[in-house]
């Protein structure tokens, strides 16, 4: 069919760069798969009984656009325990996904003060919520751990933004800012009253790690996924937790966009949050070992410094890293590419625990 | 008086905290079925919890999902799709809606949307910046929209038109002969159509849901949307989807990743269920809602309410202008009088203060004895009116 109108929108689409910036996808495919931002992980069969008899007693229907209150409150709960964190239960927003948080943020807040400062180097899913309609977009460049410095951070709020996208720990390299940092974060911006987005997703895989929210509740957005390591990473399923006069305005957009959360996936997030400490604890350590493994493999290959346990990323020269991508690739198996991140000498590898992937993987890279 | 800045979304949302205050409230309001979804699509969903809760999901959804939506709207709808390019999976009806809006249209264009609609069209439209013309209709002709009245409003700026049928919250459907001429209209003007065809499972008397995208010149331009949370009474899930020509389709996977990346594993195994599984659910609450359609047209005639006859949904939209009140005004006194909550048409068009939506979403005897309140309501706020 012949269709100008068809025509012209495709072509503004196609156009649209943020929007088509290719991203991981969210959840391994299988035990040869370190490409995805999920690895597998498996699920307490009390998340299952919860969930599964929410469903019988007929919580089949609508709930409330910001989530089931137990719920709202249990991640109000586990960010004051884990992180500090000063947030009720009127601060969370349950979201459909860490996507949805940041597109929640991304656009609501950014409406408000119309433009927003990223890392050079940030998830691919940031890039995309942003295409979806225009917003001003500047950029912080960022350290060799794929960090904006506090003076980046700094300059984009001298030049007048008022908000701020950050990754703690980063998304590609896993690297996380210090106490220190976090705390020239804060003093910064409160000094410039700008809000920061914050997301902490990562964050249960990083020893001792500090948000943003502990030490500026009143300037930051924590966003992340409900629960990682749960095994709810394709019941998609995460939180916004801000200040309450942010809440508003994403609290009717999350309404127009989607009314609610699923609510087998806000039952079993529920339970998993009783869950969680304990079992973080657990899946630590196994994963540092992991990591340490695999380093150990690799040799000589320049590992970038993060504090993540869950993923790796590797530095190699741009021509090496395609041959690498291509080797793993025809060995079946699959890694992240920094460049979707926007950090072009990258390979990020998300860690599981079978180690004997892990190790064929690292013989691959070497033999490359 | 009901607070004059609270209008769309906002003056629903302050009326539902005020019946959530009573404990014996009635609610004739919300669109969310009373029954509960059917035990084999939940059997199926703790099944999906155990062997797939950690299965890889890409953005447009499962391979057999998307199946079985393609043979479902090719044996309902009599639309042929391809489920590698031409379905995407949703957070239910809601989400399909705003991805709709955002692949076909860009901010300044303009879309025809028949009023009164959907209000979250009018929300989903100001997010993306794109200029609402409306189409008004009223409960003389049973809320039908012009082809006519269509193209007189038509400007250099238009590039879609919304059609929901039936429509929320006027319950009318549209005619096969309109139909074809708003299709031959969209072809002639380069319109994409967005078809809403939530409630295409619930059609009264003689009636019949015609897809546009069925019809000749209809497919290459339209955008479908449909759920399972009213015709499986699956609300809670979030499941939907949207069907489309391949080109627009692959610009809606896109935004589909941008807004949300996904859609929950355990609620695409319940659809599939859903879809694949026993129909008798579908056809027992269709012919419940029937059965309630006629309880609620009774009681409204002995009230002396004229509405539009509901030819589609799960609702009635009645006319309240000889009250001489305005819509929420007369809500709130229903809801404050007798605690039953039924939605101000203002709520889904600030030009429809006159209107009145009723659901038939609850149980027989609870709806008959809302029904039997808002009576007594009616008589005592026009006895000292
Ligand atoms: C016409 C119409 N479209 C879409 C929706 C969204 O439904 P859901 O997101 O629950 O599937 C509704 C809900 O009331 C509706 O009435």
């Amino acid at each position: 069919m012949n269709s100008e109108t068809k025509s012209r929108i495709l072509d503004l689409h196609r156009r649209n760069t943020l929007l088509n910036t290719p991203a991981p996808s969210l959840m391994v495919t299988g035990a040869m798969d370190f490409g995805a931002d999920e690895r597998y992980a498996p699920i307490d069969e009390r998340m299952i009984a919860t969930a599964a008899e929410a469903l019988e007693a007929g919580q089949t229907h609508y709930v409330d656009v910001p989530g089931i209150g137990p719920l709202r409150a249990a991640i109000a709960d586990y960010l004051r325990t884990a992180f500090n964190g000063q947030y009720q239960q009127a601060n969370v927003i349950v979201t459909a996904g860490i996507q949805e948080s940041r597109f929640l943020t991304l656009q609501m807040i950014g409406d408000s003060v119309e433009r927003v400062a990223v890392p050079e180097v940030v998830h691919p899913g940031v890039k995309k919520a942003l295409g979806v309609r225009p917003l001003q977009v500047e950029t912080m460049a960022v350290d060799a751990q794929g960090l904006p410095p506090i003076a980046e951070i700094r300059k984009a709020l001298e030049a007048g933004n008022r908000l701020l996208f950050l990754e703690s720990p980063s998304r590609l390299t896993g690297a996380a800012y210090s106490a220190e940092s976090v705390a020239a974060i804060a003093e910064a911006a409160a000094q410039f009253e700008a809000v920061i987005i914050w997301d902490q997703g990562l964050a249960p895989w990083a020893e001792g790690y500090v948000s943003l929210a502990a030490k500026a509740p009143g300037q930051t957005v924590a966003i992340g996924e409900a629960f990682p390591g749960m095994g709810l990473a394709s019941w998609f399923i995460g939180y916004i937790a801000a200040p309450e006069q942010w809440i508003a305005s994403m609290q009717s957009q999350k309404q127009i966009m989607a009314i609610c959360t699923s609510t087998a996936a806000q039952y079993a997030a529920l339970e998993a949050s009783k869950l969680a400490a304990e079992s973080h604890a657990s899946q630590l350590p196994r994963l540092n070992a992991a990591r340490q493994a695999l380093i150990a493999a690799l040799g000589t290959t320049e590992v970038i410094p993060g504090a993540t346990a869950s993923v790796v990323a590797l530095r190699l020269s741009a021509g090496k890293k395609q041959q690498v991508l291509k080797e793993l690739q025809d060995a079946g198996y699959n890694a992240a590419d920094g460049a979707d991140f926007g950090m072009e000498d990258v390979l990020r590898l998300t860690i599981s625990q079978d180690s004997t992937a892990l190790l064929a993987v690292a013989n691959v890279i070497k033999g490359a | 008086m009901a607070n004059p800045a609270k209008t769309g979304t906002n003056l629903l949302y302050a009326l539902i905290a005020q019946a959530r205050g009573y404990s014996d409230a009635i609610i004739m309001g919300r669109g969310d079925p009373d029954f509960d979804t059917p035990p084999h699509i939940v059997e199926a969903a703790k099944r999906a919890m155990v062997e797939h809760h950690a299965d890889a999901v890409p953005a447009e959804g499962l391979l057999a999902l998307r199946q079985a939506i393609a043979e479902r709207v090719k044996r309902v709808n009599q639309i042929d799709v391809d489920p590698a390019t031409e379905v995407v999976v949703t957070n239910g009806g809601q989400e399909a809606l705003m991805l709709m809006v955002l692949a076909a249209l860009a901010p300044g264009d303009a879309i025809i949307i028949p009023e009164p609609n959907y209000n979250t069209y009018h929300d989903a439209l100001k997010f993306a910046r794109v200029e609402k013309i409306g189409i008004p209709s009223t409960a003389a002709t049973n809320f039908r929209t012009d082809p006519a009245a269509v193209r007189a409003a038509l400007t250099d700026k238009t590039r879609a038109l919304l059609l929901v049928s039936p429509n929320n919250p006027t319950a009318s459907v549209i005619q096969r002969a309109d139909l074809e001429a708003l299709i031959a209209l969209a072809h002639e003007r380069d319109l994409i159509i967005i078809a809403d065809d939530i409630y295409d499972l619930f059609i009264y008397d003689d009636y019949q849901h015609i897809s546009p995208a069925s019809l000749p010149g209809g497919k290459a331009r339209t955008l479908t949307l449909n759920a399972l949370s009213k015709s499986f009474s699956m609300t809670g899930w979030r499941l939907g989807w949207i069907v489309g020509p391949a080109d627009l389709m692959a610009r809606v996977r896109e935004l589909k990743a941008a807004i949300t990346g996904g859609t929950s594993v355990i609620s695409q195994y319940a659809g599939l269920a859903a879809l694949t599984g026993p129909q008798e659910p579908v056809q027992m609450m269709a012919d419940a809602y029937k059965r309630r359609r006629k309880i609620v047209m009774d009681a409204l005639d002995e009230m002396g309410i004229k509405y539009g006859v509901p030819q589609g949904g799960q609702f009635v939209f009645a006319d309240i202008s000889f009250t001489g009140m305005d819509s929420a005004e007369l809500a709130e006194k229903i809801l404050t009088d007798q605690h039953v909550l039924v939605y101000p048409g203002a709520a889904f068009d600030k030009e429809r203060g006159q209107y009145i939506r009723m659901t038939f979403l609850q149980p027989e005897d609870k709806l008959q004895e809302g029904l039997e309140r808002m009576r007594v309501a009616m008589k005592n706020i026009m006895g000292t009116h």
